[in-house]
């Protein structure tokens, strides 16, 4: 018999059929949940036999799932600032300054990043359980959420920074002083412009991060406070409605549309720079 | 008036390096000093102290009377040309040259005439809104030119800002510093290794060395009146015969020679050097003061000469000739040279 195929033709097949066969392995998951929010009936549940937009008109008049999707923005909002500017504070005193223990320091802002986020709940609710500050309960506030949160952005961040900040050209900063710039001028007008991508990347996977998280927010939460995975999580179990395909969808639409913002401002800010 | 800039017995260590060892000159204002020296020379070191980039261990720096030394560089007035330029390349031209204005708190209103002067003093009229990427090398250099000039700072410094550039753009721009200096009168230090640069541009040149000044003078004296051994040849070529003095003096194979000299020298090892262009080849050296017999090993044409190069008693020698000289290698040749052409050190 005669191989109707070259070899590279072959290579060629295989390579597109890994392809797409990864492609549908990322797609298939949201692809069939996102189908599942336009469903009609009351059951998350094949086939579905009549379409419509119920469940998202049902989501969005629903104060407790909107209060949700609003506690998930918010904590995401805080934990990207908070994580921003201290990861970005810490990683430029990490590449400027020389300190004792430069090692060890690095470790220990590391390692919340490989901590089971049950550990990690777990442990700050166990700590701040009790905690009052200035008459208000810490726990089960949206503070405590966005200091759990941080644990896992700030390292991130922090990463981002380090990286951004080892490929910045210090003589900028000389030019700067040279000019007459003091110190906290120059950080603002030449430093920070110079390492925004990395600014922008590491905001951006501290907000992903946030409104992703489920663990460290289901141990933390109140009903008044809980995040949108921990509302889905809750009503999962008590009842699968289509409802529950609409909030996942309303996250997903979440991170694609800060994602697609980020890229945005990358593309114009590297028009500019080239 | 107190000179525009004063060093005091300036000096800077690095771990166990000395890179600026007890340097001390004062420099006139409308003055353009250039800091010339092999790399390692501790000029950079020196012009990064002025700028305040780098503290003195001890000694002293007076900009206009003032003591500098302990000032930050945003304290300081001094703007610096850098060798990469070092523009900021997220601020278009005119945003990098108003930058220094906006820092000293110049007025807004008189930002504008300023820098639409300083993009008319360097030739970029129009290129306001590129961004430094937009720019060619060139153009790049020029604005960090006008970036510097624009502020108007007692001391302009420059640090080998034409050495990432190409030879024809380096002359042209070598011209249009000289021009601008003429014209505008500002005090500048010049940092190069390149000592065309330094004789082309200065009004007086600071050979260095080790951390040390080992002449500080006008090209001119640097180049025809060298206080030692290293500036004689550091600045332009030479050929270098050693000699003996054991009885009597004798080349480097151990033949006695006979020179025309002043006075004879003592005992010892000493050092005699000729430019190869006042050395003579053939019968041209017959009339000469002093002579040697050498043996050519290869010529090259360099465009405006041909370079005999020539084997005396072991020695390299080189001697630039207008034409070409009717020898090839392997002949015996007789070298000659004036007295007044040479130098002996011991």
């Amino acid at each position: 018999m005669v191989w109707p195929f070259s070899q590279s033709d072959l290579f060629r097949w295989l390579h597109a059929a890994l392809v797409t066969l990864i492609v549908l392995f990322i797609a298939v998951p949201v692809a069939v949940t996102a189908v599942m929010s336009f469903n009609d009936a009351s059951l998350i549940r094949f086939p579905i036999r009549a379409w419509s937009l119920r469940w998202y008109l049902d989501f969005f008049s629903s104060s407790q799932w909107t209060q949700a999707l609003r506690n998930s923005l918010e904590i995401a909002a805080y934990t990207t600032l908070v994580s921003t500017v201290f990861g970005t504070i810490a990683a430029y005193a990490f590449t400027r300054l020389r300190f004792p223990l430069k090692g060890a320091f690095y470790f220990l802002v590391m390692l919340p990043l490989f901590m089971p986020g049950i550990v990690l709940g777990l442990g700050i609710a166990i700590a701040f359980g009790g905690v009052e500050l200035f008459g208000l309960q810490l726990y089960g506030g949206k503070a405590l959420v966005v200091v759990a949160h941080c644990l896992w952005a700030m390292p991130l961040t922090f990463m981002v920074m380090e990286a951004t900040f080892k490929t910045f050209d210090e003589r900028l900063v000389e030019a700067a002083y040279d000019l007459g710039g003091g110190p906290v001028r120059t950080f603002f007008e030449v430093t920070l412009p110079m390492v925004s991508t990395g600014v922008i990347s590491g905001a951006l996977f501290s907000f992903v991060i946030s409104l992703n998280e489920f663990v460290m927010a289901l141990f933390l939460t109140t009903r008044d406070t809980q995040t949108l995975p921990v509302l889905m999580w809750l009503s999962l179990r008590s009842a699968g409605t289509p409802r529950l395909a609409v909030a996942a969808v309303v996250l997903a639409a979440a991170v694609f549309l800060s994602l697609v913002l980020v890229m945005l401002w990358y593309a114009r800010h590297v028009r500019k720079l080239r | 008036m107190s000179p525009a800039l004063e060093l005091v017995h300036l000096s800077k260590r690095f771990g166990g390096v000395v890179a600026v060892d007890d340097v001390s000159f004062s420099v006139a204002q409308g003055e353009f000093l250039t800091l010339l020296g092999p790399s390692g020379s501790g000029k950079t070191t020196t012009q990064r102290l002025i700028g305040g980039f780098e503290q003195p261990d001890s000694g002293e720096i007076r900009i206009k009377g003032q003591r500098v030394d302990r000032l930050p560089p945003y304290r300081r007035d001094t703007a610096t040309v850098f060798q990469s330029g070092a523009l900021f390349p997220h601020k278009t031209v005119a945003e990098n040259i108003a930058f220094g204005l906006r820092m000293r708190g110049v007025p807004a209103g008189e930002i504008g005439p300023r820098l639409k002067r300083a993009l008319e003093v360097v030739r970029l009229g129009g290129f306001e809104d590129r961004y430094p990427a937009q720019l060619s090398g060139g153009q790049k250099q020029r604005v960090a030119l006008a970036r510097a000039l624009v502020v108007e700072p007692a001391i302009v410094l420059f640090d080998e800002p034409l050495s990432a550039l190409d030879l024809s753009l380096r002359l042209q721009l070598r011209g249009e510093i000289k021009g601008l200096h003429e014209e505008l009168g500002f005090t500048a230090i010049y940092v190069t290794h390149d000592q065309s640069e330094a004789m082309a541009m200065s009004d007086r040149v600071a050979v260095m060395n080790a951390g040390r000044i080992e002449q500080i003078d006008r090209p001119e004296n640097i180049f025809n009146r060298p206080a030692n051994e290293f500036v004689y040849v550091f600045i332009g070529e030479s050929c270098c015969l050693p000699l003996t003095v054991n009885g009597a003096l004798r080349a480097p194979d151990g033949r006695p020679i006979d020179l025309s000299l002043a006075r004879p020298l003592p005992e010892g090892a000493h050092r005699l050097y000729v430019r190869p262009k006042q050395l003579r080849i053939g019968s041209e050296a017959e009339v000469c003061e002093n002579r040697i017999l050498g043996r050519i090993t290869f010529f090259e044409y360099l465009g405006d000469v041909y370079r005999y190069h020539v084997d005396v008693g072991g020695v390299g020698l080189f001697v630039d000739h207008a034409g070409m000289a009717p020898f090839g290698p392997g002949d015996q040749v007789l070298l000659g040279w004036s007295s007044r052409d040479m130098t002996v050190f011991q």
